[in-house]
């Protein structure tokens, strides 16, 4: 489970890591819509997008091995889909055929289209929590949903509830690890025996583990309690985030790499 | 069963650059059959990688030294860990956390189960009734209750019940007292002299208490840097205080009265156990007056 590293903040000094966090939040979105823009059939604009990608990695001080573990947890997602492409996909040209299998241009195509999109998008996604510490993500989400409050939604409320919720992952899991060695050492098997006899055995740790989630949930309540913790009224903030011209630097080049996707497009005649 | 363990190292994170941390450092340690083991050490000194090693729940490195318990060598790839399991029980810090049946009987059988493959209801009964017992319970009144309705001291007793259920021959505890109040704790200790040497031939025990590690073992370690700084009897690891201050360790108090009388000119001779310390003092003071 410690090899899960999609999502982790990886502290350091550079520009991007200084963006603000709206900002990259904007920017990330804007970003996935870069690569959505892509065309099927002309994959220069994927070369931008991945061009993009190692610059700011580069800018972000983050080491590129980074980006591949990344990439690990949704190995399965994409294999998965590129295989259905690959196999059932019936368009175009038949290139392969083998008893009933059917490979055909269109499907290679897709296949690889598909993952190279997953891929991107898990990258720039991952680029965003490698830079941004995960209050800074609620606090930016904050900024973000504030022009709901006009619908009653309770924004801050709802930052809160993300950033308790990010907060406690590593927590849990390391509670997770703690019960499994207890009850392995009262003889539990984890690892053998069909699905359901798995499943089953995970009750005596998915119970404990259960009731520590609500038991602390409560203490940190109280201790919010104590500190006369009421919402969203009238609070200030400890670290305000600022708008800089590092930020506009952002936009200019996000904007660039949009314009940059849509004209490799139309270079090739086709209108999005 | 002897516990023998041979260089034993041990490294977290072996190819990651910023968590790279080497937990145990060529530890060699035996541990005979009925000792009343105690280990003490600052936080991150490596005891509690040590004891998850001696029944397997933190497997052994490649080429990084050798366990080996009774007819059990945990460095052989066919070691079979769920016999060694039932050999060796294990109470984790924080044991009450990790409750989750319906009722007390159940939580308790769980282990019985596990190890016991084919056991009769009456057997199981019977080994349950025992454990409850054993740990201070009234079986027919708290079989049923359910263990979430239990205090904190409770719920630990529960635990350690569900532990000791398949008689294991050697008992490890990974600070067993933290938490429980002077009543509770006093309880504990009673209940563990009570097994030892019946019920369960060697204890090894994790604690910070050094009045309760003093009085109570009859080897003790000292753990620093993944490594054993020390290891004798209570008497040969606490007289030499100053090291073990150095460490960020305590003295049992008998230590602590010891060193003081001799800046102050009279030394007393005890294995700093309070009974004989009391009865060595005494019998100085009396001298005197004479």
């Amino acid at each position: 489970m410690k090899d899960i590293t999609f999502g982790q903040y990886f502290p350091a000094k550079s520009f991007v890591h200084s963006l603000n966090a709206s900002v990259k939040i904007l920017l990330t979105i804007a970003f996935i819509v870069a690569v959505f823009l892509v065309n099927q059939y002309y994959f220069l604009g994927f070369a931008l997008c991945f061009l993009f990608i190692l610059i700011t990695t580069a800018f972000a001080k983050i080491p590129f091995t980074k980006l591949l573990s990344s990439v690990r947890a949704v190995v399965f997602i994409v294999v998965f889909s590129a295989v259905l492409q690959v196999f059932f996909n019936k368009t175009g040209k038949v290139v392969f055929s083998w008893r009933f299998i059917k490979i055909t241009d269109a499907g290679v195509y897709t296949a690889i289209y598909i993952t190279v999109r997953i891929l991107l998008i898990v990258i720039g996604a991952s680029l965003l929590t490698y830079t941004t510490s995960p209050v800074e993500i609620a606090d930016g989400l904050e900024f973000l949903l504030y022009p709901l409050k006009v619908i009653r939604f309770p924004v801050h409320e709802f930052a809160l509830i993300m950033s308790i919720a990010l907060r406690f992952i590593p927590t849990l899991m390391n509670e997770t690890g703690r019960i499994i060695k207890a009850q392995k050492a009262r003889g539990a098997d984890f690892e053998s025996g069909n699905i359901f006899k798995r499943a089953k055995a995970l009750i005596p740790v998915l119970i404990p583990l259960l009731i520590s989630a609500f038991r602390r949930a409560d203490e940190l309540a109280d201790a919010m309690d104590a500190r006369c913790y009421a919402g969203s009224k009238k609070r200030t903030k400890y670290k305000k985030a600022t708008f800089s011209f590092r930020d506009a630097i952002g936009f200019i080049t996000l904007g660039g790499l949009i314009a940059g996707v849509v004209l490799l497009n139309g270079f090739f005649g086709v209108i999005v | 069963m002897q516990i023998k363990v041979n260089d034993l190292s041990y490294i977290y994170s072996e190819n990651s650059k910023d968590l790279y941390y080497k937990a145990l450092n060529n530890l060699n340690l035996t541990i005979e059959e009925g000792d009343f083991f105690g280990i003490i050490g600052h936080t991150g000194s490596g005891k509690s990688t040590f004891i998850q090693h001696l029944n397997g729940l933190i497997g052994l490195q490649k080429d990084r030294g050798s366990i080996v318990i009774g007819d059990f060598d945990l460095s052989d790839k066919k070691c079979d860990y769920r016999a060694l399991r039932s050999k060796i029980g294990m109470v984790f810090q924080y044991s009450e956390y990790q409750l989750f049946a319906e009722t007390v009987f159940e939580d308790v059988a769980f282990g019985v189960k596990n190890f016991f493959k084919g056991i009769t209801e009456k057997e199981t009964e019977e080994l349950v009734k025992n454990a409850l017992t054993m740990v201070g319970f009234d079986y027919t009144v708290i079989k049923d209750k359910s263990p979430f309705e239990l205090s904190g001291g409770q719920k630990r007793r529960v635990a350690i019940a569900g532990v000791i259920v398949t008689k294991p021959e050697i008992l490890i505890l990974d600070e067993p007292l933290v938490g429980l109040d002077p009543k509770g704790k006093g309880e504990f200790i009673s209940l563990l002299k009570n097994m030892h040497g019946k019920d369960v031939k060697t204890i090894i025990i994790i604690s910070h208490d050094m009045n309760f590690i003093c009085e109570n073992c009859n080897r003790v370690a000292v753990f620093s840097k993944g490594k054993i700084f020390k290891e004798g009897t209570p008497k040969e690891v606490f007289n030499n205080g100053e090291e073990l201050i150095s460490l960020g360790l305590e003295l049992p108090l008998t230590a602590y009265l010891e060193n003081g009388l001799k800046k102050c000119g009279i030394t007393v001779e005890s294995d700093l156990s309070v009974e004989d310390f009391v009865s060595s003092y005494t019998k100085r003071y009396k001298g005197d007056k004479v």
